[in-house]
Order: C-alpha cells, then structure tokens, then sequence
C-alpha cells in the first residue's frame, strides 16, 4: 500500500474544488495539528487559532502542492510556520521544544490551561469523551483492543500489526474496524445524549 | 449505515485502503455529512488513545475552518500541473482541438515536404502553428524552385513514399473525434488536394484505404 493515497485523494478533490474533501482533512488532523501547536504556545486557544489559520493558510496552498511529500508533512511545516510567526509577532518566547511532558504535573499545567480557555461544558465534554473512549477500549475483546492499540498507539501499519498478531491483514482490518464500532457507538451516546452520561455508559 | 461502507472508511483512514476504492471513498465522504461525522469521530478516538492531554478533544478547530473557507472561492487549479476540473464537454473539446492539430500538422507536414495546393490555402495555420521543422521545410522546398500552386511532376514518386491514402486513413480514423470542428474541412481539403494530384477513387475511401493497405503499398494515380 502506498503512503498517503488516502489524503491524496481528498487533496486531489480539494485541488478539483471539492471543499467536502478538506473538511475531511481538517478532521482527520485538527487534533494533531492543535498538539503540534501546544509546543509552541501556551494557550490551548490559541493554539486553536493558529491551528485554524494553518489550515486555512494549508487551503490557499493546496494548489501549489504536488503531492512529492506526505500531506501530514506538508501541513505540519505549515502549521510549524505558522506558529513561529505567531509567537514572534506577539513577542512571546516558545515553549521549551524539549520539554518532558511526563515530568509536569498535568493536573496543574495542562488541565489548568484547558481552563483558563474553555468553558466549564467544554471542558466537561472533553473529560467526558475522555472517559467514554478509555472505558469503551477497556471493554473490547483483546484482539480488538490489541490491534486498535497497535495502530493508534504504535502507528504501525495493517501488515506490521498482521505480523504481530499472527493473523491475516484482512483480520487485522476487520479487528480495526470493529473496535472503532464499539468505541463509536459509545461516542455518538455522548454527543446525541448530551453531557453526564459517562457512568451510565460505563 | 452500510457496513462494508464504514470498513472501508476505517481502512481509509488508516490508509490502508487500495486507491481506487480511495477515490471513490474520498469522492463519497466529502459529500456525506454523517460519513465526515465517523471520519471525524475516528480523528478523536486515536486522539483519545494517544492520550493526546493538551488538545481539547472537543475540539472547534474543524467547524471554525469551514466557516471561514466558506466566504473562499473553490479552488480550481492548474498551476502544478494538476488536472483542472474537467466536464466532459470540455474534455470532448480538448480531444477534439488535439486530434484537430494533430490532423493539420501531418498535412503541412506531407505539404511542406512534397508539396502540393493545401499549402495554398493554409498559410494562417502555419502561421498559428509556429512549427519550425514545417516552416523550414516550407522555407527548402520554395528556394528549390519557383513558388507554385500546380503539383511539380516530381509529386507522384514522392507521393509513393508517403501516400495521401495513409493520410486519408488516419483522418477517417480520427474522424469520430474531430469531426465537429474540424472532419469536414479536413476531409473535403484532403479531397481536394487529391483531386488536383489526380482523379478521385471510384470507390468509397475507407474501401480505397483498404486496398491500399492490403497491397502493401500506395495507390498509384496517373498523372
């Protein structure tokens, strides 16, 4: 399988004029690009804000973009940039890029950021998908939660995780696909059911 | 929602998915708002795994970007050399100005080399055209001798090399994509310039080209 076809193919529909297709892309990375971001600045809303106008930075490019890297590559030098920019023009000295996150104590740095920036709902709900999603892994057969892991986790692909397994790639993608099920149907009676629905779920 | 669907959007996300089920996935997912929806849940469940603390999952980001891109113009690009968007009658239009220039080409060509009346009556599209092997060949073959619209009696040897029946045969068979613009024209020049090299075939061209093609070599006409 070669890399990258999937963006590629939404790329491609975005270079076509397709906006659906970026959306897609926006998803498929939001939440990195805003971790890539968090090393620069402090403000997990502002690394939100540059996070967007990286992405919209991303979509006035794309026509320049030819596909002889990665996407992910692509945007994440963009979203490096954008960054560097941001924290130049307001003056501001980036975080530490070598910091050990272990080392901090998240209960004060990291949750203490969130709050400073989000609403009490969203914060919530963010603990709240946090926990649905940890408990709905929990809960999965182990070859599931073995080859969700693996993927998410290690970032290994379907022919890496088949070998590990000692099972077929095509058991290995249905194993995939079944653990997402599981831990997206939790997710949608999250967000259709609205908030304190975690120990229900549970 | 199908299942085999939401497998494949599982291996696509993962790129795992072979490309041209990638293309047809990808053309599917930007126009269905429930299929972005699990894309995206996807997005937030490795999120979740990764154990991704300093993003807030819940994340705007994604809703925001659309809002913004929705006051840009679509992207309609060319300047990387990636296909602009193509409705079919423009691709019809592009087959049929190629096949056009091609046509025309291969008759300055075939005029310039062994010259003939065409030449007479094409001096625009030289121009246009702007091909230097052809102008230069237009340029030997007129210091050669005086400027002339009948056909030198050298013609017919040189027609036996390249015969005006191979030239027929290609036009023929080009015919189903330029014949809006251009087969008639084309076909009825060809025509004439055979009819002043000599007397039309007696039976139907695409039989002629046949014949011709069959024997292994060039019809012969008197002269």
């Amino acid at each position: 399988m070669s890399a990258d076809v999937s963006d590629l193919s939404l790329v491609r529909r975005v270079q076509r004029g397709d906006k659906g297709a970026f959306d897609a892309l926006v998803l498929k990375y939001q939440h990195k690009l805003v971790k890539l971001v968090t090393r620069y600045v402090r403000n997990p809303a502002e690394a939100e804000d540059i996070a967007q106008e990286a992405f919209i930075k991303a979509y006035r490019a794309l026509p320049q973009f030819r596909g002889d890297s990665a996407f992910y590559t692509w945007l994440y030098r963009i979203a490096i940039n954008t960054a560097k920019n941001a924290v130049v023009s307001r003056d501001r000295s980036p975080v530490d890029y070598d910091f050990d996150r272990d080392s901090i104590d998240e209960s004060y740095d990291m949750q203490g950021r969130l709050k400073d920036s989000e609403t009490p709902e969203g914060l919530v709900l963010t603990d709240e998908i946090r926990q649905t999603v940890n408990a709905a892994i929990e809960q999965l057969p182990e070859d599931l939660r073995t080859a969700i892991v693996l993927r998410e986790l290690e970032g290994l692909s379907y022919e890496q995780i088949a070998a590990s397994m000692g099972c077929p790639v095509g058991t290995v993608r249905s194993r995939i696909f079944r653990a997402r099920e599981a831990i997206d149907r939790r997710l949608r009676e999250v967000f259709e059911g609205g908030l304190g629905r975690t120990e229900e779920l549970g | 929602m199908n299942e085999e669907l939401d497998s494949q959007l599982s291996a696509m996300f993962d790129d795992e998915l072979p490309s041209g089920e990638c293309e047809l996935l990808a053309r599917r997912l930007s126009r269905d708002d429930a299929l972005k929806a699990r894309w995206g849940r996807y997005a937030l469940i490795g999120a979740v795994i990764r154990a991704e603390r300093g993003v807030v999952l819940q994340s705007a980001v994604a809703g925001r970007v659309n809002a913004a891109l929705s006051h840009e113009p679509q992207l309609a690009t060319g300047t990387d050399g990636v296909p602009l968007p193509s409705a079919p009658w423009v691709r019809m239009l592009s087959g049929v100005g190629l096949a056009a220039g091609v046509a025309a080409l291969s008759i300055l060509w075939l005029r310039a080399h062994h010259g003939g009346p065409l030449l007479a009556s094409a001096p625009m599209t030289v121009a246009s055209v702007a091909a230097t092997p052809v102008v230069a060949g237009v340029a030997r073959r007129r210091s050669s001798g005086p400027d002339s619209y009948v056909v030198p009696p050298s013609t017919p040897q040189l027609m036996t090399s390249m015969p005006p029946t191979q030239l027929a045969d290609y036009v023929v068979a080009h015919s189903a994509y330029s014949w809006p613009i251009s087969g008639g024209s084309l076909l009825s020049s060809l025509m004439v310039s055979e009819a002043a090299v000599g007397p039309p075939p007696a039976a139907p061209r695409r039989r002629v080209v046949r014949q011709a093609a069959g024997h292994g070599h060039a019809t012969q006409r008197p002269h």
